[in-house]
C-alpha cells in the first residue's frame, strides 16, 4: 500500500528525489557569478521573427534555420537555409550575437512577406523551439488575437515546464498581446539608456523587465544599419544576458533566471554596490 | 543707465519676446490642432452613419484627414496612409501630405517591403530615426513617394483585431526622432482611425454594389450572377448588420425585378430613378422623419 500515492506525487518520493545545486544567497548574487567572462558558448538561441542574414557583419553565422509555411491542416517547416524578409530578425540577431558572441543562432522564420495564417505560422514556429531543445527563445513580436490566446498560453507553459525561457517584447501600443502577458514568460519592455547590460526590474508587472530599446543602433536588411526603437529591441538584450548565463549555470528553472535577473537588476539597491 | 544695465534690459526684452512668440505658437497651433480635430470628428461621425451613402471622394477626405491630423499633433513635416488589400497580398498608398505630396500617384507595393511592410505584418509600431543616412535602405516606401526623410514613425491601423493599414509620419519636427510618447499618442490615434477607415470603406463599399446594381439595369449583358457575386462580395466584407441586411434585400430585391424582362427592368429603373431625383431635390438630407414631412 505505500506505492499508492496521489497523482503527480511520484517525484516527490524519498528514493526519486534529486538532489540539486545550491544557488548562492542573493544578497551574495553579481553579474560576475551569473554571466562575467561567459560568451553564450554552447546555448542554442532560437529567434522567431522574420528570418535571419546569416551574412550579416553583425550576425556572424546562423547554425539552423526553420521557416514555418502552409496551412494550418498541412503546416510546412522548411529546414534550408533563408534571410530576412524585413530587417527585424537581423536586429535581433545582431544584439544578441553582441552580448553572447559564441551562442547557437536558429532562425525560425515565421514573419514573411503575408498575413495569410501568420497567427498559425507564429503558435507552429514556437511549438518547433521548444519540440528542436532550444535553451533560450527571443519572441520580438506577438499576438493580440483573442483566437490565439490559449494556443500561445499552452506553449507558454509548456516552456515553462522545460525550463526553456521565453523572453518576449511587450506590445508597443497599451494593449495586450500574447504570450508577453503571461506569468510563465519573461517580458521586456524598454528603456533609453543606451547600456546594453543595463536593465531593470519592474515590480509592478505584467512587464518584468526593461532593457535598451530606444534609438538603438541595429542590423537590418542587405547588409544595412538603422537606428531604431521598439520594444523588439530590448528584448533581444535580455535574451543575451540570458544565453550567457545559461552558459555558467545550464539547468537552471524558469523561475531561478527570473530570481537571478529581479536580484542584478540596475533600480534594486545591493548591498555593498 | 550704465551700459551693462542696458544690455540687460534689452535681454531681458528679448527674452519677453521670444517667450511670447513661442506661447502665440503654442495657442496657434492649439487651435489648428483643434479645427482639425473638430473637422476629423465631424468625418469620423458622418462615417459612422452607416444610411448615408456618401460619394468616394469623403472616403479620401477622410484618410487625408487622419493624415493631416497626426501630422499637426505629433509634429512630422511630411505623412502618408496605406491600405492592405488581403487578397492580392499588397499595400495600397493612398494617401500623403508634405513636400512631394502632389507628385505622389497611387501606387501598390507588396507587403514583404519596407518600414510600413513590417508594421502591416507584425501589427506593431517602429520608430527609425536615421533613415536617410543609409543608401541602402532605399528600399523602403518612404522612398517611393519620392521622398527621402530622416526619421520615421509608422503605425498600424487597427479594425476588429485586424490590421487593415498603416499610417507614416516622416521627419518629427525639431528633433531627429520620435519619441515614445509619439508612438504611444499614434498609437491610440491609429487605433480610432482604423475604425473610422473600416467604417467609411464599408459605406464606400455599399455605395459601388448599389451603384453596380442600379448600373446593371441599363445594362443587357450584364448577368444575374454577376449581381450575386458583387453582393456576396459585398456580404463578406461586412459582419452582420442589419443595415447592411436591408441594403442587400432591396438589392436582390431589385435584381429579381430585372430578371423578370425587359419591360419589367425599365419599369423598375424609371421609379427609382423617380425615387432618386426626388430625394435629390429636397431641401435637407436628414432622415427619413424629419426630411419627409418638410416644405419650403
Amino acid at each position: 500500500m505505500s506505492q499508492l500515492r496521489p497523482a503527480w506525487s511520484a517525484a516527490f518520493a524519498t528514493d526519486a528525489l534529486q538532489t540539486l545545486h545550491p544557488i548562492p544567497g542573493l544578497d551574495d548574487l553579481t553579474p560576475e557569478w551569473a554571466w562575467g567572462s561567459s560568451t553564450g558558448a554552447g546555448v542554442k538561441v532560437a529567434i522567431i521573427d522574420s528570418g535571419i542574414d546569416a551574412d550579416h557583419p553583425a550576425v556572424g553565422g546562423v547554425q539552423g534555420y526553420v521557416q514555418i509555411g502552409g496551412t494550418p491542416e498541412a503546416l510546412t517547416y522548411d529546414e534550408s537555409p533563408h534571410g530576412d524578409a524585413y530587417g527585424h530578425g537581423n536586429a535581433c540577431a545582431g544584439i544578441i550575437r553582441s552580448l553572447a558572441p559564441e551562442c547557437e543562432l536558429y532562425s525560425v522564420k515565421v514573419l514573411g512577406a503575408g498575413l495569410t495564417g501568420k497567427g498559425i505560422h507564429f503558435a507552429a514556429g514556437l511549438r518547433w523551439a521548444i519540440e528542436a531543445g532550444m535553451d533560450v527563445c527571443n519572441l520580438s513580436l506577438g499576438s493580440t488575437k483573442q483566437d490565439f490566446f490559449g494556443i500561445l498560453h499552452e506553449l507558454a507553459d509548456l516552456a515553462y515546464f522545460r525550463h526553456i525561457p521565453l523572453v518576449v517584447a511587450a506590445n508597443n501600443l497599451p494593449a495586450p498581446s500574447f504570450p508577453s502577458t503571461y506569468a510563465a514568460v519573461v517580458s521586456v519592455a524598454a528603456h533609453d539608456v543606451p547600456d546594453p547590460e543595463r536593465f531593470y526590474y519592474n515590480p509592478d508587472p505584467p512587464v518584468e523587465f526593461g532593457a535598451h530599446g530606444i534609438d538603438v543602433r541595429v542590423a537590418w536588411q542587405g547588409g544595412s544599419w538603422i537606428t531604431a526603437t521598439g520594444n523588439s529591441f530590448a528584448t533581444p538584450h535580455i535574451a543575451g544576458i540570458v544565453a550567457r548565463i545559461l552558459t555558467k549555470h545550464p539547468g537552471l528553472t524558469v523561475f531561478q533566471l527570473k530570481t537571478i535577473l529581479r536580484a542584478l537588476a540596475a533600480n534594486v539597491a545591493r548591498v555593498g554596490v | 543707465m550704465s551700459a551693462g544695465a542696458e544690455d540687460g534690459a534689452l535681454a531681458e526684452a528679448r527674452a519677453t519676446i521670444a517667450q511670447q512668440a513661442e506661447e502665440i505658437e503654442r495657442l496657434r497651433r492649439r487651435l489648428g490642432e483643434e479645427r482639425l480635430a473638430e473637422e476629423l470628428r465631424d468625418a469620423l461621425s458622418l462615417a459612422g452613419t452607416a444610411a448615408v451613402i456618401a460619394a468616394p471622394v469623403s472616403h479620401t477626405r477622410l484618410l487625408e484627414l487622419i493624415v493631416e491630423t497626426a501630422a499637426a499633433v505629433i509634429g512630422a513635416r511630411a505623412g502618408a496612409l496605406f491600405l492592405i488589400d488581403e487578397a492580392a497580398q499588397e499595400l495600397i498608398f493612398e494617401v500623403a501630405i508634405g513636400p512631394k505630396a502632389a507628385e505622389v500617384k497611387k501606387f501598390r507595393v507588396p507587403l514583404g517591403h519596407g518600414i510600413a511592410g513590417l508594421v502591416a505584418v507584425s501589427g506593431q509600431p517602429m520608430a527609425v530615426s536615421d533613415a536617410s543616412n543609409d543608401p541602402r535602405q532605399a528600399a523602403d516606401i518612404a522612398r517611393d513617394v519620392g521622398y527621402a526623410p530622416g526619421s520615421i514613425l509608422a503605425v498600424p491601423l487597427v479594425a476588429e483585431e485586424r490590421v487593415i493599414g498603416v499610417l507614416e509620419l516622416l521627419d518629427k519636427e525639431g528633433a531627429a526622432s520620435f519619441s515614445p510618447d509619439d508612438i504611444a499618442t499614434l498609437g491610440l490615434f491609429a487605433q480610432q482611425a482604423g475604425v473610422a477607415v473600416e467604417q467609411s470603406g464599408t459605406r464606400r463599399r455599399l455605395a459601388g454594389l448599389l451603384s453596380g446594381v442600379l448600373g446593371g439595369l441599363g445594362d443587357r449583358t450584364a448577368s444575374p450572377s454577376d449581381l450575386q457575386d458583387r453582393a456576396g462580395a459585398f456580404a463578406d466584407g461586412v459582419e452582420v448588420d442589419p443595415a447592411y441586411e436591408d441594403a442587400l434585400s432591396l438589392a436582390s430585391l431589385v435584381q429579381e425585378i430585372a430578371s423578370q424582362g425587359d419591360r419589367e427592368r425599365m419599369a423598375c429603373r424609371a421609379l427609382l430613378e423617380g425615387f432618386a431625383g426626388y430625394l435629390r431635390t429636397r431641401p435637407t438630407a436628414g432622415s427619413w422623419g424629419t426630411g419627409l414631412g418638410e416644405a419650403r
